[in-house]
C-alpha cells in the first residue's frame, strides 16, 4: 500500500467527513486521520454507537448526523481512527501517533478540520475541582453516558442551553442556569437581523430551549455578571451579580460555557497567517472562500476556520475538496465554479446568521479579561493575572516575551487555555488592538509526545491499512 | 457523584485505579471510569500542589494528567481503558521534585 | 538625538554592554529590531558552561563564571542562575584518555577547573546513568540560568542606570562623518560617538555598515523540553564523544539539546525543525539515562545563532573605522559569556585597553585565509 495520497484530511467531524466524501466521489485517493475511536467529530460524537438506550433525547440535530457518518463509513476512503496527528510539514508530510507508534503519510493536498474548543472562562476559582466546561458535560454524555446531578450551568450561548435541555430530558437534575447573556440582545444583534431572518428556524431554536428549561422548573438567572467560583480546594458554589445584587448558590459542580473558538494549535504550528476576528473575539486563520490558507497546499475548514457550526462545516468541507481536485488537475475551472456556487451561497447565509448569534451571545469582557489579580490565567504553570501584570511591567509586552519571563503558556496545554486571554490582556494594558499583539509562536508536537515514541523515528512506520470501524 | 446512563449490556474490563481493582465499561474513557468510581482527582497542580480534576474532557486543558502503567503525564480523557491498566493520580509537584533533589544533594555531602 | 554610544542588537550582549557602558556614565541607546531577548539570548539552553571551552576562551569564560555566581546581586534581578556542576560523560577508555590529555594541557596553562571522575563517582553524582558509562569530567562552578530572565535582568539594570532601549526599531544605515556616527533606522536618525555591533545572527550585515567584512554564517540549533518528571539529575550533563546534552531544571522539566540544527531563514525570523535529528537526540538521552523512557516531550523549538568558521566569537574594535566595536559570532556558546563581554568592550571604549588577550577574537583574523 502506498503512503502517498491525493488528499489527506485531518479530523472526521462534519467538515472533514464531507470533504472526504466529495473527494472520494470525485475519484481522488483520500486518507482521513482522526484521533478519536469513531468518526463524528464533536457534534456527532459516537452517534452510530451511542452508549445511551435512546439517543434521540439528544435531539434531531444529533441523530441526523448518523446519516453522514454512515455515508462516510461506506465510501472509498482510507479511514484512520485513533490517529493523533502531532506534526504537519510544510511539504505535505503528516506524522501521527497510533498504538504508541509514530506513523507517516504524505499528501498532495491537505484539508484540516480539527474543530473548535470552548473559550476559556478565566474567572476566580475556575481551576478548582468541580468546575468543568458545559461541552465536557456533553462529551461525557455522548461518549460514556455519564452525567452529574445537581450542577449549575453558567455562561452564555446556544450550546449551554442545549446540554441543559439534554440533561433534563434524561431526568438529570439541574441546580440552576446562570445566564451571562447581557440584556438588550436583540437590539445589539439588530444590524445582523437580516441574516438571521434568512434562517428563522435557528433564531427560534435557542429561545425554545430556554423555554424548555424554564418549564422544567430550573431557576434561570438572566443577565448575570461578575461570576466567580466559591471554594478553597474545591468548588462549593457560584457567586454572581444580578440587578446590582450579589447572589451565591451552593453547588459542588459548575459547568461553564461562553461559546467556542477555533482549535488553533495545528494552524499556528504550521505558521499560517492568522487574524483577530473582532466579531468572534478569536484568532482565525486567513483563508479564501474555498478554505485555502496562506500555505499553498493546505486548506482549513469547519470550526477551525472560524466558528460557523456543523452545517456550514459540511459546505466548507465540500468546497475545499472541490478546490483540491481543481488544484490536482482533476476538475477544470468552469466545473469548479459551477459545482461550488450553491455551497458558496449557503456559507454566506450561515455567516450572516452566525454574526447575529455572536452579537446576541457575546462573551462579556469581565469573563474574558480578568480583573481580579488572583485569577489564574495559565492553569498549567499557575500564573495569575497579577503575576502577568508584573511581568508586563518588567518589559514583556509580547505574548512570547511574557511566556519566556513568567512561564505562562509553557505548560502541557501549550497555551490553549491562556493564549486568547494573554493576547487580550496585553492589548488592554497597552491600549492597542489585539491584532497588533499577536499570539504565542507554536510548534509541533501539538500535544505531549513520549520520548519513547519520538525516538522510534529512525524507523518510522508508513501509514497502516485502516482497521474497519462499523456503523 | 457522577452516574452512568450506559446501556446495561456493555462488556466490562478490569483496571486498577489508585491501588483498587475495579470493573469498568469496555471502550469507556479512562476519565469516565475514574469519575464513576469517585476518583475525580487527576493530578496535583505542579506549582501550588492543589488538587485538580478534569476540566474539558476533550483533550485541550491537560488537567486530567495521570500516571498510566508507570508513565506520568498521560491524558485520562483521551485514553480508552484497557484490561489490566494500572492508573494512579499524578503527584508530581515542584515541592516533591525539589525534595528529591535535596535528598540527593544531602546524600552526596 | 545624541548618544555617546549606540548598540545594534538587544540580545544578552547588547543588553549587558548597555549596562556596563551606562555604569561607566555613557549615554547609551540599544536598537533592537524585534524585542529584547527575542532571538538566541531568550531561547537558548541556558547552559552556563566553562567545561570544555576552547583554550582561547578560557580566561573570559572563567571571569564570566565567577561573575555568574553573584550576578543576581550585581544586577538586583533574577537571572535564574543555579550552580549545579557540569559533567561530560565518558563511555570508554578512549574518552577517558581524551579527558586526561586535556586536563594535562589545561594544567600547563595554569588551569585546574576540570577534574576527572571515575565510574563510582559518576554513579554517585548521576545515579541514573547507564551502566556502561565509565567515568567523566566535571567542572564544579558550572550550572544554568534562565535565558530570557537573564537578558531581561541586564536590560532592567541598564535602564535603571539611564540606558535607553528601543524595541521594534531596525538599523538601516551607518555613516561616520568626522567623529560622529550618523545612525539611521527605519524610524529615526541619531548621532553617536561610538557604535557597537551586537547583532547576533545578523552581525555580518551590521559589520558591513561599519566597513568590516566577516565570514559569519547562521544556523538554527534546536531544543526540546519535557513535561515535569521526578528529579533524577542534579548536574548538567554532556558527553565526551556523543551528542548528549541535557539538564533537569529544579521544576522537574528536562531540557534536551545536543547541537542538532534545524533550518534557518534569518530574513523572516523563521526556523524549521528537523524532527529526525530531534528524534536522535531523544534516543541518545534515553540510552544514557534509561529513566528518560518515561519522559514526554512538551515543546520543541530552535533559535537563530551566529557561527564563525573557527567557532570563536569576534570581540573587539573594528578595523576599518574608528569608534566601532564588535561582539558577535558566539557559535552556540555565547550565553555564558554574557557578564564579561560587555565589560571588556566598555573598558576598550573608555580606556582603550583591557587585561584580556583579544587577539584570537579579532575581526580581521580570517582576512588572509581561504575559507
Ligand atoms: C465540546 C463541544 C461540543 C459541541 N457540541 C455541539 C453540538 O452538540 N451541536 C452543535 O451544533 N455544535 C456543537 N459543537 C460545535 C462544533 O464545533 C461544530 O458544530 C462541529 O462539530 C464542527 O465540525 P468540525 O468538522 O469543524 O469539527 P469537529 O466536529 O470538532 O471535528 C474535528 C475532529 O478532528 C479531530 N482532531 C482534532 N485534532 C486532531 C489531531 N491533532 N489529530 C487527529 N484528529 C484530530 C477531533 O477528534 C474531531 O473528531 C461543539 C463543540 C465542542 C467543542
Ligand atoms: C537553541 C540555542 C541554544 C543555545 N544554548 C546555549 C547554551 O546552553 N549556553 C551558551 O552559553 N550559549 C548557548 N547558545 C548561544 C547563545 O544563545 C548566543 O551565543 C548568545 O545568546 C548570543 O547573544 P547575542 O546578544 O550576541 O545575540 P542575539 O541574542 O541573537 O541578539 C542579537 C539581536 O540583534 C538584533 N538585531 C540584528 N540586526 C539588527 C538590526 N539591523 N537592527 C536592530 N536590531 C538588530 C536581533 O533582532 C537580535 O535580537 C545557544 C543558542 C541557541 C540558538
Ligand atoms: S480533561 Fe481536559 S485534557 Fe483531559
Amino acid at each position: 500500500m502506498s503512503d502517498i495520497f491525493d488528499i489527506a484530511i485531518i479530523g472526521a467531524g462534519p467538515g472533514g467527513m464531507s470533504a472526504a466524501l466529495e473527494a472520494a466521489q470525485q475519484g481522488a485517493s483520500v486518507a482521513v486521520l482522526d484521533r478519536k475511536a469513531t468518526p463524528g467529530g464533536q457534534i456527532y460524537r459516537d452517534v452510530t454507537q451511542s452508549p445511551l438506550l435512546d439517543p434521540s433525547v439528544l435531539g434531531r440535530e444529533y441523530t441526523e448526523g448518523a446519516e453522514l457518518v454512515r455515508a462516510f463509513l461506506e465510501a472509498d476512503i482510507d479511514r484512520h481512527q485513533n490517529a493523533d496527528v502531532w506534526h504537519i510539514g510544510e511539504n505535505g508530510e503528516v506524522l501521527y501517533s497510533q498504538d504508541n507508534q509514530t506513523r507517516r503519510l504524505v499528501a498532495r493536498e491537505l484539508i484540516i478540520s480539527p474543530g473548535a474548543m470552548e473559550r476559556p472562562f478565566p474567572i476566580e476559582g475556575w481551576h478548582l475541582p468541580g468546575v468543568m466546561t458545559a461541552g465536557s458535560a456533553q462529551v461525557m454524555l455522548k461518549s460514556d453516558g455519564m452525567v452529574k446531578d445537581g450542577a449549575i450551568f453558567a455562561g452564555t450561548g446556544p450550546l449551554l442551553y442545549l446540554i441543559v435541555a439534554q440533561y433534563l430530558r434524561l431526568g438529570v437534575t439541574v441546580n440552576a442556569v446562570v445566564d451571562t447573556t447581557p440584556a438588550g440582545g436583540v437590539g445589539r444583534a439588530m444590524q445582523h437581523l437580516g441574516g438571521a431572518l434568512r434562517k428563522p428556524a435557528y433564531l427560534i431554536k435557542g429561545l425554545k430551549l430556554l423555554n424548555e428549561i424554564r418549564r422544567a422548573g430550573v431557576p434561570v438567572f438572566r443577565h448575570a455578571s461578575n461570576l466567580s467560583i466559591l471554594g478553597e480546594s474545591k468548588a462549593v458554589g457560584l457567586q454572581f451579580q444580578q440587578d446590582g445584587r450579589t447572589h451565591s448558590i451552593n453547588a459542588g459542580h459548575i459547568f461553564l460555557h461562553q461559546g467556542v473558538i477555533p482549535n488553533l494549535n495545528m494552524t499556528r504550528a504550521l505558521g499560517m497567517e492568522h487574524h483577530w476576528a473582532e466579531q468572534q473575539l478569536c484568532w482565525t486563520p486567513v483563508l479564501d472562500d474555498w478554505g485555502q490558507s496562506s500555505i499553498p497546499h493546505i486548506a482549513v475548514v469547519g470550526d477551525a476556520a472560524g466558528i460557523q457550526g456543523a452545517e456550514a462545516a459540511r459546505h466548507a468541507g465540500r468546497l475545499a475538496a472541490l478546490k483540491a481536485m481543481n488544484k490536482l488537475g482533476k476538475l477544470n475551472d468552469a466545473d469548479l465554479q459551477q459545482e461550488s456556487s450553491a455551497n458558496l451561497k449557503a456559507i454566506k447565509s450561515f455567516k450572516a446568521f452566525r454574526s447575529f448569534l455572536d452579537a446576541y451571545y457575546p462573551p462579556t469582557p469581565e469573563h474574558r479579561i480578568p480583573v481580579a489579580t488572583n485569577t489564574l490565567v495559565c492553569r498549567c504553570e499557575e500564573q495569575t493575572m497579577g503575576q502577568l501584570r508584573a511581568g508586563f511591567e518588567q518589559g514583556a509586552k509580547d505574548p512570547n516575551a511574557l511566556k519566556a519571563l513568567t512561564r505562562c503558556g509553557m505548560g502541557p496545554c501549550q497555551g490553549r487555555q491562556c493564549g486568547h486571554t494573554v493576547s487580550e490582556l496585553l492589548a488592554d494594558w497597552q491600549n492597542k488592538p489585539v491584532s497588533d499583539i499577536g499570539y504565542y509562536r507554536l510548534r509541533s508536537p501539538q500535544r505531549l509526545l513520549s520520548v519513547e515514541e519520538l525516538s522510534q523515528f529512525q524507523n518510522i512506520k508508513p501509514v497502516q491499512k485502516p482497521a474497519e470501524v462499523s456503523a | 457523584m457522577f452516574r452512568s446512563l450506559r446501556k446495561p449490556e456493555t462488556q466490562s474490563v478490569s483496571i486498577n485505579i489508585n491501588g483498587q481493582t475495579v470493573q469498568v465499561a469496555e471502550g469507556s474513557s479512562l476519565w469516565a471510569a475514574m469519575a464513576l468510581h469517585g476518583e475525580t482527582q487527576t493530578r496535583l497542580a505542579s506549582v501550588s500542589g492543589q488538587q485538580r480534576s478534569a476540566y474539558c474532557a476533550m483533550g485541550v486543558c491537560f488537567e486530567c494528567l495521570v500516571e498510566i502503567n508507570g508513565v506520568p503525564n498521560q491524558q485520562a480523557c483521551m485514553t480508552t481503558v484497557e484490561e489490566g491498566m494500572h492508573v494512579s493520580s499524578q503527584h508530581l509537584t515542584e515541592q516533591s521534585i525539589a525534595a528529591l533533589h535535596q535528598k540527593e544533594s544531602a546524600d552526596h555531602e | 538625538m545624541n548618544f555617546d554610544a549606540i548598540i545594534i542588537g538587544g540580545g544578552i550582549h547588547g543588553s549587558a554592554t548597555a549596562y556596563y557602558l551606562a555604569k561607566a556614565g555613557l549615554k547609551t541607546l540599544v536598537l533592537e529590531k524585534d524585542y529584547v531577548g527575542r532571538h538566541a539570548s531568550g531561547v537558548n539552553a541556558g547552559g552556563v558552561r566553562l567545561l570544555g571551552r576552547d583554550f582561547a576562551e578560557v580566561p573570559l569564560s572563567k571571569e564570566a563564571m565567577s561573575r555568574w555566581q553573584t550576578l543576581d546581586d550585581e544586577l538586583d534581578g533574577d537571572t535564574g542562575f543555579r550552580r549545579r556542576s557540569l559533567i561530560n560523560i565518558a563511555i570508554d577508555d578512549a574518552d577517558m584518555s581524551k579527558i586526561q590529555t586535556r586536563i594535562n594541557s589545561l594544567a600547563g596553562l595554569g588551569y585546574n577547573h576540570e577534574v576527572q571522575i571515575d565510574q563510582q563517582e559518576l554513579r554517585e553524582r548521576l545515579p541514573h546513568v547507564a551502566h556502561n558509562c565509565v567515568g567523566g569530567v566535571v567542572s564544579e562552578q558550572d550550572g544554568y540560568a534562565i535565558p530570557y530572565k537573564a537578558t531581561t535582568a541586564f536590560r532592567r539594570a541598564a535602564e535603571r542606570l539611564g540606558a535607553t532601549f528601543h524595541e521594534g526599531e531596525t538599523l538601516a544605515n551607518l555613516r561616520q562623518i568626522g567623529d560622529t556616527w550618523q545612525v539611521r533606522t527605519d524610524k529615526a536618525t541619531y548621532d553617536a560617538g561610538t557604535v557597537i555591533n551586537c547583532s547576533g545572527a545578523w552581525a555580518d550585515k551590521t559589520a558591513m555598515m561599519m566597513g568590516d567584512n566577516t565570514p559569519l554564517s547562521h544556523s538554527a540549533p534546536m531544543l526540546m523540553i519535557t513535561a515535569r518528571m521526578p528529579h533524577f539529575a542534579g548536574p548538567v550533563v554532556g558527553a565526551i564523544s556523543r551528542q548528549l546534552s541535557f539538564k533537569q531544571f529544579e521544576n522537574g522539566t528536562v531540557l534536551i539539546g545536543g547541537g542538532a540544527k534545524g533550518f534557518a531563514d534569518r530574513d523572516s525570523n523563521h526556523t524549521t525543525l528537523d524532527y529526525k535529528k530531534l528524534a536522535l537526540a531523544a534516543e541518545t538521552t534515553k540510552t544514557f539515562f534509561p529513566i528518560m523512557k518515561t519522559a514526554v516531550i512538551n515543546r520543541m523549538w530552535a533559535g537563530l545563532e551566529a557561527y564563525m568558521p573557527d567557532n570563536l566569537p569576534v570581540i573587539g574594535a573594528g578595523v576599518n573605522a574608528r569608534n566601532a566595536y564588535h561582539a558577535f559570532g558566539f557559535s552556540a556558546h555565547g550565553f555564558q559569556l554574557g557578564p564579561v563581554v560587555g565589560d571588556v568592550l566598555t573598558q576598550l571604549i573608555t580606556t582603550g585597553k583591557t587585561n584580556f588577550d583579544l587577539n584570537p577574537f579579532r575581526i580581521d583574523r580570517f582576512e588572509r585565509k581561504v575559507l
